[in-house]
């Protein structure tokens, strides 16, 4: 009988991994199948102890009928579809720059790796400050180009918006330009040569040589910004509160005000699955492209 | 045009900007924290602080529990990261190294975990925390972030094991060692790069996270900083100073880390993010 020092490869490995899939089904799994067992419920916790009543798709029907669901999940639509690309052209531009031949390279690395490693929820407090009405720099910039009026960024919903927008691009590029600066590394000078010696200008490299074969990266890149861009959540809250009145409001908050201030778990639960759903989609795209890939 | 693109002044723009973009904000908050109130509320607004003062960051410790924030996210960010490099290792091991069948299936079920987005998962775990009584406490925040962390954890430690050459293992085991030991004396200090990468990573990501940390643990002793100096603003008041100044001090362990260990931190960055 061997000893317990020198257990078996295959038993080796079940040990090994077994705390992983553990904390993995403790943190993700079983949270998942109690999300939607909820979702089937009318929980509130609120007011004393209610008895857990099922309500089949109630919370379902509920949502769907509800005006500032809607309302959310345009925003969240909204933020994504102008964020992610927003990420990418300004990310890309980034990349591009940072891929030049510098002496100092570690001063531009860390200004690239800064805003990632800022919390979410100080760029959205740093930026409330910037786009402040009257003694943000955002104005004063205006004011010295010579607009009268100050702009009332974070009180009007849709310069509220704008502001919010521009907050997350800031904050998202610089973790698109890294992994686009470690795709534009992988390619071989020689190609560049190659398009040089064909006489290609430097245009038409960038649009036949480099743009072909950073797409893998910006592929992956662009994914992982939309699964985090529907889940937009610090930044607005620490920006607006989702103001004025709820036109900032996102779909992560709105399940967040649900579940956490008015601890109705049933319904809350239900907005989540359909966050849940969103997600999935995306992840599949995103499965199916590896795939090609692959 | 090719002279324009390789020429110096073109490079130095491009390196101007790329600074100017990624510290200016933090930098005009530096600035923010640094100017006596008075000056603050002066119109035009003043761009380099005219009078500069630390006042701010003595009211940051002294009017707001700000060490006592520091001291939580300090103590949340590190047992997870600690949990998370312990759990991660011995799954990276058993995937890059020992007789598996599915490993590739096995590596890509625990990446495909953090797919998952979290604002869905924070309703069941406010529910089961709440449930357990553990609602304000540590555990609230490190089991979820332990298990956060685990994907990009184990994608670092996973390709530096298969850079570990396989012979030395196995000359340790012919020697004598366990299957163990030669993953504690051989192994594990060759990893040690890679360990500390994907650690410092970890650390980084607990130390800014705000939703978990809002939702779970919002009494006003469990605060992480994050959660404590968004707190600070009132119904009406924003204390900006004292916002900024808490903002600089909170910032510093993490830009110290990155800036020590830069060229890691990217090279475990692109890892977790083009092989995932």
């Amino acid at each position: 009988m061997k000893s317990w020092r020198d257990p078996s490869e295959k038993t080796l490995a079940l040990l090994l991994l077994a705390p992983a899939f553990f904390l993995i089904a403790l943190i993700v799994i079983y949270p998942v199948g109690k999300l939607i067992y909820t979702s089937f419920f009318d929980m509130q916790l609120s007011g004393g102890a209610r008895a857990l009543e099922f309500v089949g798709l109630r919370n379902f029907e509920d949502a769907l009928k509800d005006k500032e669901f809607w309302h959310a999940a345009r925003n969240t639509v909204l933020i994504t579809a102008v964020t992610v690309p927003g990420a990418l052209v300004v990310g890309l531009g980034l990349a591009l720059l940072a891929n030049l031949p510098f002496r100092f390279k570690w001063v531009v690395r860390l200004s690239l790796l800064l805003p990632w490693a800022l919390p979410l929820s100080f760029c959205g407090l740093i930026f409330a400050w910037f786009f402040h009405t009257d003694y943000g720099i955002v104005n004063d910039v205006f004011r010295m180009l010579g607009v009268r009026d100050p702009t009332m960024w974070l009180l009007d919903p849709s310069w509220a918006m704008a502001a919010i927008c521009l907050t997350i691009i800031w904050k998202t590029s610089s973790f698109m330009a890294l992994i686009l600066l470690a795709g534009l590394q992988m390619i071989p000078r020689s190609l560049y040569e190659a398009a040089q010696v064909d006489g290609a200008t430097r245009w038409q490299q960038f649009w036949q040589v480099t743009l072909p074969l950073l797409v893998p990266s910006i592929v992956v890149a662009l994914i992982f910004r939309t699964l985090t861009a529907l889940q937009t959540f610090d930044i607005p809250y620490t920006m607006t509160k989702g103001g004025p009145g709820s036109s900032t409001e996102t779909l992560a908050m709105l399940i967040h005000k649900t579940t956490i201030d008015y601890l109705d778990l049933g319904y809350g639960s239900a907005l989540a699955v359909f966050m849940f759903l969103m997600s999935m989609l995306v992840t599949a795209v995103y499965l199916r492209q590896i795939g090609k890939q692959a | 045009m090719n002279n324009l693109w390789t020429s110096g002044r073109l490079r130095l723009f491009a390196a101007g900007w790329i600074v100017f973009n990624g510290v200016f904000p933090v930098l005009w908050i530096l600035f923010t924290s640094l100017k006596p109130e008075a000056e603050l509320v002066q119109k035009p607004i003043t761009w380099w602080p005219h009078s500069p003062t630390l006042m701010h960051y003595q009211h940051a410790f002294t009017e707001q529990p700000l060490l006592h924030y520091l001291s939580n996210s300090l103590i949340v960010a590190s047992l997870s990261t600690v949990l998370s490099l312990l759990v991660a290792t011995g799954a990276a091991y058993a995937i890059a190294r020992l007789n598996l069948r599915y490993r590739q299936w096995i590596l890509t079920a625990i990446v495909a975990s953090s797919m998952f987005p979290l604002i869905a998962l924070l309703v069941p775990i406010f529910e089961i925390m709440r449930s357990l009584g553990l609602l304000n406490s540590y555990t609230a925040l490190i089991l979820p972030y332990t298990v956060l962390n685990l994907p990009v954890c184990t994608l670092v430690l996973v390709s530096f094991f298969q850079s570990i050459p396989r012979d030395l293992e196995n000359a340790a085991m012919i020697d004598g060692c366990s299957r163990f030991g030669a993953l504690w004396h051989v192994v594990i200090p060759l990893a040690a790069p890679g360990v500390f990468t994907a650690g410092i990573l970890a650390f980084v990501n607990a130390w800014d996270e705000f939703l978990l940390a809002l939702s779970l643990n919002a009494s006003a002793a469990m605060r992480t900083a994050p959660v404590g100096i968004a707190m600070y603003q009132g119904e009406y008041t924003f204390p900006w100073p004292l916002i900024s100044a808490a903002l600089i001090v909170t910032i510093i362990p993490v830009a110290l880390l990155i800036a020590l260990f830069q060229e890691r931190v990217i090279g475990g960055l692109t890892q977790g993010g083009l092989k995932g």
